[in-house]
């Protein structure tokens, strides 16, 4: 818990405002929303970033805006050309951080606010927060969307998670606050609420 | 809704997007006249027509070039810029 509050930006607000554990399985089936700020990421950026990657094992996503999952759990997006977002387990994460910068290779701070949201009215929380047609995506192409969400700039992967529509999302971590509680309003206002990762993700 | 498009996100609201105002080479100041200087620092082309401007895609901090009409408001096409950095 320690670990937690020390790495989300918005774990106070998270747990003020979680469901009961008695209500959060049919939150979560309705719209869910988790925090997921405390999961270990990376990030880098630059022309030599790809290649620094591939040396330390890691696959690249061939195409910008997509991404690939990670063998050991977490997943790699390419945002734009040459700008990359690992995020996963520690054990994964802490070595590329110590590792020596390769030439054109410049780390990104990532002290993101990082939410999951999920269930089957998903689609309607979009539809009133943010202007990218999500349902039109190919989630087969595995697509990373840069978008803005009720006005902040976000990095969203949709995906399907045990045959829900599922979405990740990243934001810079002083718009944590911002976001979550608009957010949370809105799944409120679906039948959904705020319940802990593990119900969803 | 007005839509732009952005040559790697696509077509988005242009509420995503922040212009930089017109494509302008800056002159030498080491070797131009002080007119050339002023008129480069201080004048802005405000007559209609199609103009080569820099826009952004803020949440991906995508930069790019958009050829607009000004006098029409159309976007005549979107490209990334391939001159020097």
């Amino acid at each position: 818990m320690s670990a937690h509050l020390a790495l989300s930006p918005v774990a106070d607000l998270v747990a003020a405002t979680l469901l009961p554990p008695e209500q959060q399985a049919a939150a979560a089936a309705t719209l869910g929303i988790a925090d997921r700020s405390d999961l270990a990421r990376h990030g880098c950026k630059g022309p030599g970033a790809a290649e620094w990657l591939v040396a330390r094992g890691l696959p690249i996503p061939p195409a910008p805006n997509s991404w690939l999952p990670l063998d050991d759990g977490g997943r790699i997006a390419r945002l734009g050309f040459t700008e990359f977002l690992i995020e996963g387990p520690v054990a994964l994460i802490a070595p590329l951080a110590a590792a020596p910068r390769g030439p054109g290779v410049y780390p990104v701070l990532r002290q993101d606010a990082a939410f999951v949201l999920s269930g089957s009215r998903l689609d309607e929380l979009l539809r009133q927060s943010c202007s990218v047609n999500f349902r039109a995506l190919d989630l087969t192409a595995r697509p990373v969307v840069l978008t803005s969400m009720v006005g902040v700039g976000v990095t969203a992967i949709p995906e399907l998670c045990a045959g829900r529509p599922t979405l990740r999302i990243w934001c810079d971590g002083t718009y944590g606050h911002y976001l979550w509680e608009t957010l949370l309003d809105i799944a409120g206002d679906l039948g959904g609420g705020a319940v802990v990762a593990r119900s969803i993700d | 809704m007005k839509i732009l498009t952005c040559p790697l996100n696509g077509p988005r609201p242009v509420s995503e997007f922040f212009c930089w105002g017109e494509v302008r080479p800056m002159p030498d100041p080491a070797a131009c006249d002080d007119a050339t200087w002023a008129d480069y620092v201080f004048n802005r082309n405000g007559a209609p027509g199609v103009k080569r401007e820099w826009w952004c895609h803020t949440p991906s901090n995508t930069w790019f070039i958009a050829e607009r009409d000004t006098e029409k408001d159309v976007v005549v096409r979107t490209y990334f810029y391939e001159g020097e950095a």
